[in-house]
């Protein structure tokens, strides 16, 4: 089993991975380098995962997000490209405001973090936590706490998403004219 | 656990700013996708230091990710629309209703 050292050190490794690519992804001023280091950023945080047990969602993370997701915005990003592929530099106003709130909520938010008592139960490797069996028997479930209510309405937003979209982006009769 | 916390707050901040930098409308969509990344995150983390028996967290996770998935569809068509009728993805230039 990995030990807690080697589980500190990688937890340090992949905290300085993914912010390197997060800030990358917020300041670069190209927007396809923008989603491939999106990409980066979220399997960082795929591995992040698997180093908190939970090892179905990274590989649900890898597909879903990085595999669907990031495809879909290069698609954006191509279908929206004008002449201009570089994007201006925002007013330095605008950074200053940008950085301003944004540090405002991240310290907040850790401030709420350290003032409240979690009642943690401690860092105890669960063997159910990492269970694949589990997850399935809690989304099909049919119980008080089974979740196939909300699987059912996810695969009609899917659909009624997929229609919009088609009907949004379609070519209408005045604007083939 | 506070030290599991501190990295999807971080990355949430990132977002923000980018959400609120960006001129390109992908730009934005892609900042709002790290913030969700994040918050679905945090999700994880709580369940794995609270309730490590119960799965719940991971499954709001995996309903988060749809959610996302689906977001960025309808965000892709509109902004494919609003290029084509516009001809720039400049938030700072859509300043009037109609076309």
């Amino acid at each position: 089993m990995i030990s807690t050292a080697v589980t500190t050190v990688a937890f340090f490794v992949f905290v300085a991975i993914a912010i390197a690519f997060a800030v990358a992804t917020v300041t670069t001023r190209r927007i396809f380098r923008s989603a491939v280091y999106l990409m980066g950023a979220l399997t960082t945080s795929a591995a992040f995962y698997i180093l908190l047990g939970a090892e179905f969602l990274a590989g649900v993370q890898i597909l879903v997000y990085v595999g669907g997701i990031v495809v879909l915005l290069v698609f954006a990003v191509m279908l929206t490209s004008s002449t201009e592929l570089l994007e201006d530099n925002p007013s330095p106003l605008r950074k200053l405001v940008g950085l301003v709130v944004a540090s405002i909520f991240g310290t907040m938010t850790m401030f709420m973090f350290l003032l409240t008592d979690f009642r943690a139960a401690g860092d105890v490797k669960v063997k159910q936590f990492s269970d694949t069996a589990a997850i399935g028997r809690k989304l099909l479930g049919r119980g008080a706490e089974g979740y196939v209510l909300p699987f059912e309405i996810i695969s009609l937003l899917l659909l009624c998403v997929v229609i919009g979209a088609i009907v949004i982006a379609r070519k209408t009769r005045s604007a083939a004219r | 656990m506070f030290a599991w916390l501190i990295m999807p707050a971080v990355l949430f901040s990132i977002g923000v700013y980018g959400m609120l930098t960006r001129r390109n409308a992908v730009g934005i969509l892609i900042s709002a996708e790290l913030a969700i990344n994040a918050a679905a995150m945090n999700f994880v983390i709580f369940n794995r230091f609270i309730t490590p028996v119960k799965v719940d967290g991971q499954i709001m996770s995996l309903f988060i990710i749809a959610t996302a998935a689906a977001e960025v569809l309808i965000g892709i068509a509109i902004f494919v629309m609003l290029f084509k009728f516009r001809k720039t993805t400049d938030v700072t230039r859509m300043n009037q209703m109609k076309n």
